[in-house]
């Protein structure tokens, strides 16, 4: 490894400061003159057509200033892609879930806003609402939107190789089916959005987000004002894990009342507005064919999955496709057919998630058991055989430049003690293994690259600019880290603006696992153009060529001769007086198929690197409440390299909580028609400090040829990875392979229940 | 609503303010007194979030009716660093990475300020207790019991 100053070191974030203080500022802490409280009516019917909304009741009362409904919007319809466009953010002419907005108010005070609720009269003609996906799709059902037919909303279809020839060629086939109940997000910070327009219709608008500029685009063409207009400022944010990838109507809501009103408007939601209205992750129904030779490599492989999409399309054909994508990533197959189909439903509306696809996901690595339980093979030789590896396309076509899921498969067998294990553990104690591959980015088009900006002053210190947004994970201090070592100078030397839309350039954004590869990369190619400016300078100075200099810990030197260095400071003033201004710019593209497209052409390079990992989980189940107790979870992860072990081992451990903790033991949303029964944190299970286990983490580096120093992802595959070995775990452990997510106590006690009355059955002829 | 006289400490600053009876604590320090450290993440006392000291002792200021804390008291997040030197508590959040999003971390460390106060040598167990009653959707919460335990004088086998 180079010797780097910063890179690859354990580094304290730099914005944690002001977040054990207290200081820093998150979108339901701001307050601004004349700031009115905004609220939303939504629907209480899951299915129903507006007729007539009345507001004129509730504006006679002292204190409301403002209702807003669909009459005061363009029509403008929300969609990610054209073809999706389906989604008013103040409908218009019917509802579709149980939380859709209706209404907007704004007023001098959060009860006045209530009562104002209650006193808009909305006239509805309820309609016959479906909730199941199998349901929706029949003829007959409900349509939910006009030109969807059978409320198929997004249909990928993949077909590689000749599968029906690979199952006739296969020593071995089965089809098995996988299910998933929804959940959702549960970010720390429920929703909120502050907004403010001036006298020249110039918004300013503050609200957690995955990509100011994801939210500005959307923004600009609701509210018809130019892109340039729409300042999304940066604000504190408390968690994203996928569910803030694009506008919220709460966003062009609170726009409108700000608007109308010419006053600053906040609107902060419920928890349980956060749950339903917000985005959750989808529900699926997995059935995968596998067909394997005798000795359990998979030749083919058939997946139909149905996904319930709920009301709108939201990031439908990405959410449909990732799935796939991280199964056909993680592991070699010679043929492979998909057909996913999202369906509309009168449901919340899904998204992206952590564990996206968790059915899909853990049904692959159950399969693989099945499969090695049939054939006598050990899970870990059945990973083994089937890993990807570096050098690799993918089956639809994506070159794979740096991959090692064996390393990581070997690594955590090894320290999880899986062969002393396997097979050997006592009686409802189990071990289990799950491979994930994530992708770093997606083609994004004209939104696809980053740029960064620095300037140096005169003192030595330089402004970052970049428009990289940080929901949690530590973006900003991964951007400072990487400008401080290409300039040569320290942390605090670096000022940070970031993921604001009216000062910072563009950016994909922080949801699709790229802030590191793309933006980040960026930044560094920012820093060496204006570290060589800067060595131009010093070379005259130190009477050196420029490509023998370093610069490190505020000085430039000849490499080996730190002694005989001038200050970093000295070198720009001299570097300015020359009439030169010391700043630069630098951009990253991943190198991409443009042509690829999520339904058209859903072939080509995908993204610029992928990530591998695999975690290992032990388990102990209570035959007579049906608890599983996780004793030690291992996970092994090819980040391609570690810029901050530190933040690396945050991830590991958080995507553990969520994945396999909360994932698998307890998060699902249930229902009562179109009515979710747990959208507070009271009835919504996650992990709890006293639930988790003893977490081993295992850094593996495969170097990414492309990667900034390296690196790649670490934030999503462990969450997937861990949910599939929690799963194949609590299988080992029970000897009964469970198919339906969460695997909570009640499906346990009903598994084992059945095993022994076969068991019984087959044992005892009487 | 009639407001009712509400005299209290907050941070060391005594302060005398006129409330609605059915305002909560959490309300009174974020809205009247803009310390907005303190988070609603939930509203009805499980996240954590909105965690202060009353007169030493962790307590959910969402569930908290602001009158009941009359003549108590607050120390929250913002009072934990005194003079603008930090909390060892704070100090070592920020040392083992137990800070990512940060909208759990002061809730966090006002109970484990709690639990400290009452026991300076608890146990991992009591640790884990005090921290059982806080949702963190980000750590996975290693390293907030590393960072909590580290502030513990003793090695954890004395303990």
């Amino acid at each position: 490894m180079p010797d780097y100053a910063f890179i690859g070191k354990n580094m304290p974030r730099i914005d944690s400061r002001a977040k054990v203080t207290g200081e820093a500022k998150f979108t339901a802490d701001l307050k601004l003159p004349r700031m009115l409280v905004g609220k939303i009516l939504r629907s209480p019917h899951p299915h129903a057509r507006i007729l007539n909304i009345d507001a004129s009741e509730a504006l006679r009362i002292p204190g409301v200033k403002c209702v807003v409904t669909g009459k005061d919007t363009r029509g403008t319809k929300w969609g990610v892609f054209g073809y999706t466009q389906d989604q008013e953010f103040l409908t218009r002419d019917k509802v579709r879930y149980v939380g859709d907005e209706v209404a907007g108010v704004a007023a001098t005070t959060e009860d006045i806003a209530l009562e104002a609720l209650d006193r808009i009269r909305v006239e509805y003609e309820v309609l016959d609402a479906v909730f199941d996906p199998m349901e929706a799709i029949l003829p007959g059902a409900p349509q939910l939107h006009e030109g969807f037919e059978n409320n198929i909303n997004i249909h990928v279809p993949i077909n590689q190789g000749d599968v029906e020839k690979g199952f006739d060629e296969s020593y071995y086939v089965r089809e098995d089916t996988f299910t998933a109940a929804e959940d959702s997000y549960f970010q720390g910070e429920p929703y909120a959005v502050a907004a403010r327009f001036d006298l020249d219709d110039n918004l300013e608008i503050w609200m957690p987000n995955a990509g100011p500029h994801m939210k500005a685009k959307p923004l600009s063409n609701a509210l018809g004002i130019a892109l340039n207009k729409v300042r999304v400022r940066k604000i504190t944010i408390g968690g994203a894990f996928g569910g803030r990838s694009e506008i919220c109507p709460g966003d062009y809501i609170c726009a409108l009342l700000a608007r109308k009103t010419g006053r600053p408007v906040k609107i902060v939601y419920t928890r349980e507005e956060n749950s339903i209205a917000t985005r959750q992750g989808h529900a699926l129904i997995t059935t995968l064919k596998t067909g394997v030779d005798r000795d359990g490599r998979v030749i083919a492989r058939d997946v139909t999955c149905y996904m319930d999409g709920g009301g709108y399309s939201s990031t439908g054909p990405i959410a449909t496709t990732v799935p796939f994508l991280c199964m056909e990533q993680a592991y070699r197959m010679d043929h492979v057919r998909y057909n996913g189909y999202r369906i509309y439903t009168n449901k919340p509306p899904r998204g992206m998630i952590r564990i996206h696809g968790r059915a899909f996901a853990c049904g692959v690595d159950v399969q693989l058991d099945m499969i090695g339980e049939h054939l006598g093979i050990d899970p870990v030789d059945m990973r083994l055989r089937n890993a990807r590896q570096a050098g690799d396309y993918t089956n639809t076509g994506s070159h794979v430049a740096s991959c090692a899921m064996q390393e990581t498969i070997v690594k955590a067998a090894e320290k999880a003690g899986w062969k002393e294990k396997w097979g050997k553990l006592p009686p409802l104690h189990g071990i289990g293994i799950g491979c994930n591959s994530v992708q770093t980015g997606f083609p994004m088009g004209i939104r696809g690259g980053s740029q960064a900006i620095i300037k140096m002053n005169e003192d030595g210190g330089a402004t970052l600019i970049s428009g990289v947004v940080d929901n949690g994970q530590g973006n900003d201090n991964m951007l400072v880290q990487i400008a401080a070592e290409e300039l040569g100078i320290r942390p605090e030397d670096i000022q940070l603006i970031s993921a604001d839309s009216e000062v910072t350039p563009s950016d994909p954004g922080a949801y699709s696992q790229v802030s590191t590869f793309i933006g980040g990369h960026a930044v560094k190619n920012a820093a060496a153009n204006v570290r060589n400016l800067l060595f131009e300078t010093a070379s005259n100075m130190l009477e050196a060529d420029p490509s023998d200099l370093v610069a490190r810990d505020r000085m430039v030197y000849v490499s080996g001769s730190p002694a005989a260095g001038i200050p970093l400071k000295k070198v720009i003033r001299k570097t300015l007086a020359r009439g030169k201004a010391v700043s630069g710019e630098g951009d990253y593209w991943p190198k991409v198929d443009p042509k690829r497209e999520w339904i058209k052409n859903p072939y080509g390079q995908v993204c610029g690197a992928f990530s591998f990992g695999t975690t290992i989980a032990e388990v102990e189940v209570d035959p007579e409440t049906g608890q599983v107790r996780v004793l030690e979870v291992t996970v092994a992860q090819d980040v391609g390299f570690a810029l901050n072990p530190l933040v690396l081992e945050g991830q590991f451990q958080g995507s553990i909580a969520m994945g396999g903790q909360g994932g698998v033991l307890t998060e699902a949303h249930t229902w009562d028609g179109g009515f979710a029964l747990n959208p507070t944190q009271l009835e919504y299970k996650v992990p709890l400090a006293c639930d988790m286990p003893k977490i081993n983490t295992i850094i593996v580096e495969s170097n990414d040829p492309e990667g900034p120093y390296g690196a790649k992802e670490s934030g999503m595959s462990i969450a997937m990875s861990a949910a599939q070995a929690y799963a194949a775990a609590i299988s080992n452990a029970i000897g009964v392979h469970m198919t339906d997510l969460p695997i909570t106590p009640d499906k346990i006690l009903k598994a084992l229940e059945e095993k022994a009355e076969r068991e019984s059955g087959v044992g005892a002829p009487d | 609503m009639n407001r009712l006289p509400l005299e209290l400490t907050v941070n060391g600053e005594p302060i005398s303010l006129a409330v609605e009876p059915n305002r909560t604590l959490l309300e009174v320090l974020r809205d009247d007194l803009e310390l907005t450290g303190a988070k609603e993440g939930c509203g009805e006392g499980v996240c954590g979030s909105c965690t202060v000291l009353m007169d030493g002792k962790a307590v959910r200021s969402c569930l908290t009716l602001a009158l009941e804390a009359s003549g108590s008291e607050i120390i929250t997040v913002e009072g934990l660093s005194e003079g603008g030197a930090l909390d060892p508590l704070q100090e070592s959040f920020i040392e083992h990475g137990a800070v990512q999003c940060g909208f759990c971390t002061s809730g966090m460390l006002m109970s484990a300020k709690g639990l400290l106060l009452k026991d300076p040598h608890p146990t991992k167990d009591a640790i884990l207790r005090t921290l059982g009653g806080h949702v963190c959707r980000c750590t996975g919460y290693t390293k907030i019991i590393e960072a909590v335990e580290a502030t513990v004088d003793g090695s954890a086998e004395e303990r």
